[in-house]
């Protein structure tokens, strides 16, 4: 048994409104193993970018951490006080964001933003961190690194914008990376390179990965395990292939089967889950999926399932798939 | 125009002209712009309905503007089948974003009824009530709904609002533009599974335009593909995703990552998307494809048809119908 680099437990995470407290993150435990890619998927309002957010302390208010711990390499980073926790950021935690042309500065060269990184979590300046940044612009396959490294952000395509996010995320060697949806703003021909560029690199450094996205191609392509979030607990996590192939929650199966896929064949009508996900605060008592469950019955709506570890997998369900069925 | 023609495209092009200095103006000379759609010429049967698929930048939106008549094409022509009384049908269009397509401060009533009225489909308060009831029932609402304001209803339920919207015109011909690009997974099957019903119940002509082919397939019986403003290939929906002939085709099926976790190699495009602007000379796709020869920089490739009945813009007649044909490009790095 390895000790899991990253671990979650009992994560909460809670928004103050006028009208009361309202629960967006619900006791979300989970782990990530040296050198592995999590894969935490779910739909949106799922409070799968809350999750990343609450690891690195970037919750925005009205959203609260107030409960649970998470564990980085030992140390606990929930108990950190802010100015300890800036130098885990992009230190031992390094992030790649959706958007790439928010996530750098646009008045900055990328050259500078790189060095700067280095500078601030690799102690070192002047000519050693300038080349480091040139090697890294050359390892996420910008062509001519000495031309790039003058440029400003508005003077790359989308494509090359998310290769450096990503080297600016991978230059100060963290010790996991939260890759929050990198591809989605992509179009697909760019999405395969860049993926195919996380992957490279990841083999490379053997960087853990927590890789948050909706699109299960994704995480079917790029993830060892998954963490299928709903309604902001956590319905199941399986390795990739069980989790495709012998889902245990109910939840996981329809989505699986709700996603259209290319060679379908001859499949044309898709699996719908009735319904849609319930807002923030309006999760119904027991499960929140029981509403939209086709195996539901009396207890689902009593109490809320623990997250029960059976084989390879853990799911939250009182009634889950068995597994020749799927 | 032959008989079963519902809609014909005849090399249609869009230029957005750039603006211009105070100079050129007084010298007249051509500024140039953006061929956002090159050279389209396309069919749509009647009750048939055409996919067309493309990365941003490809031209996709703007035809379907320039097909709904929100802009006139620069040069070409877009046709429709005129009624026995001479009148063009009537279309609507469905967009992609369900928030900002509906207007915040009208009940759905409101919104459902107005092309009722519009078009005088109905006369009488109490007949166009009883028609906006029967239209939320179709689209898997409830009538009480009618009272209530779009903010009151999730994404995937203001899509629906906005289908009975569009179906109220009582429209031949529909226009979709991304409709499930921003809903999520469970909801979007909800909504395809919704479109698929209307067109077989009500037998529409639609043009469907999407970046997802996994979507175009389940929902066109022909599939265009358009790339950097023309259409490079356009085939009926299983012989495209059974037989492609033109290699972007083939490419852009492999690109987008499948849920089968025994092969997880990814199959990227070589290089970038070019700037729409200034589009490659030759074949516009010669800068990223496997197949490229000298021809492809410098010539134009023709428009082939297939016995099929498709047609492609290549100037090579190649079997992409195997994934592995396509030869590891020199900047791509496999798995």
């Amino acid at each position: 048994m390895t000790t899991p680099l990253l671990d979650v437990r009992d994560l909460t995470v809670t928004i103050n409104r006028d009208a009361g407290v309202v629960t967006a993150l619900d006791k979300v435990s989970f782990f990530v193993n040296p050198g592995e890619v999590l894969g935490i998927v779910g739909e949106s309002g799922a409070g799968k970018s809350i999750t990343g957010a609450a690891i690195i302390d970037l919750l925005v208010a009205p959203l609260k951490r107030t409960g649970g711990t998470i564990t980085l390499a030992g140390e606990r980073l929930d108990t950190l006080s802010p100015k300890a926790m800036r130098a885990v950021r992009g230190g031992r935690i390094g992030f790649i964001f959706q958007d790439p042309m928010t996530s750098l500065n646009p008045v900055i060269t990328i050259g500078r933003q790189l060095c700067d990184t280095i500078e601030a979590h690799l102690k070192t300046g002047g000519d050693k961190a300038k080349k480091m940044a040139l090697e890294w612009i050359e390892r996420v396959g910008l062509p001519n690194p000495d031309v790039q490294f003058k440029r400003y952000p508005h003077q790359l395509s989308g494509g090359m914008r998310q290769r450096i996010v990503i080297a600016l995320a991978l230059c100060a060697n963290p010790a996991l990376v939260i890759a929050d949806e990198p591809t989605t703003a992509l179009d697909v021909s760019v999405q395969a390179h860049i993926l195919q560029l996380m992957r490279d690199l990841h083999r490379e450094s053997k960087t853990s990965m927590m890789l948050i996205t909706h699109d299960l191609g994704v995480i079917a392509k790029m993830a060892d395990r998954v963490a299928v979030l709903y309604a902001g607990r956590v319905a199941e996590i399986s390795p990739v292939g069980e989790l495709f192939n012998a889902p245990r929650h109910p939840y996981t199966r329809g989505l699986i089967r709700a996603t259209p896929m290319p060679f379908a064949n001859g499949e044309v009508r898709l699996d719908q889950i009735p319904g849609a996900m319930p807002g923030l605060g309006k999760t119904p008592p027991g499960c929140a999926f029981n509403p939209r469950c086709f195996k539901v019955e009396g207890d689902c709506r009593a109490a809320v399932p623990p997250l029960t570890s059976r084989e390879s997998s853990a799911f939250s369900c009182f009634h889950p798939l068995e597994k020749e069925i799927a | 125009m032959s008989a079963g023609d519902f809609l014909t495209l005849d090399h249609v092009s869009k230029v957005y002209r750039r603006n211009q200095g105070f100079l050129e103006r007084l010298k007249k000379t051509d500024a140039g712009g953006t061929r956002a759609v090159s050279d389209v010429s396309l069919t749509v049967r009647h009750g048939e309905t055409v996919g067309l698929v493309g990365e941003s930048g490809c031209g996709k939106s703007t035809l379907a503007r320039l097909v709904s008549g929100l802009m006139a094409p620069t040069s070409g022509e877009i046709s429709f089948r005129k009624d026995a009384a001479g009148k063009a049908p009537r279309l609507q269009m469905i967009f992609q974003d369900p928030y900002s397509s509906l207007n915040g401060r009208w009940t759905i009533e409101d919104i459902i009824a107005e092309p009722i009225k519009v078009h005088r489909l109905r006369q009488g308060k109490a007949a166009i009530r009883a028609r906006v009831d029967e239209l939320l029932v179709q689209v898997g609402l409830s009538p009480a709904d009618a009272e209530k304001y779009p903010q009151e209803f999730s994404g995937g339920q203001r899509q629906r609002i906005c289908i009975a919207r569009a179906l109220a015109g009582e429209p031949e011909f529909l226009i979709l533009d991304e409709p499930t690009s921003a809903l999520d997974v469970s909801v979007q099957a909800q909504i395809l599974n919704l479109l698929r019903d209307l067109q077989k119940n009500l037998h529409l002509t639609s043009l469907f335009i999407t970046h997802n082919l996994s979507v175009v397939r389940i929902m066109a019986d022909r599939i265009g593909v358009m790339y950097l403003g023309e259409l490079v290939e356009e085939a009926p929906s299983e012989e495209l995703f059974r037989r492609p002939r033109h290699p972007y085709t083939r490419l852009l099926i492999d690109a987008a990552p499948d849920m089968d976790t025994s092969d997880r190699s990814l199959h990227p495009i070589a290089g970038e998307l070019p700037n729409p602007a200034f589009p490659p000379s030759g074949c516009r796709f010669h800068t990223r494809c496997p197949f490229a020869k000298d021809i492809c920089r410098n010539t134009v490739p023709p428009q082939k048809t297939t016995e099929a009945d498709g047609l492609y813009r290549c100037h090579f007649d190649l079997d992409l119908s195997n994934a592995s044909i396509v030869p590891p490009s020199a900047n791509v790095k496999t798995a």
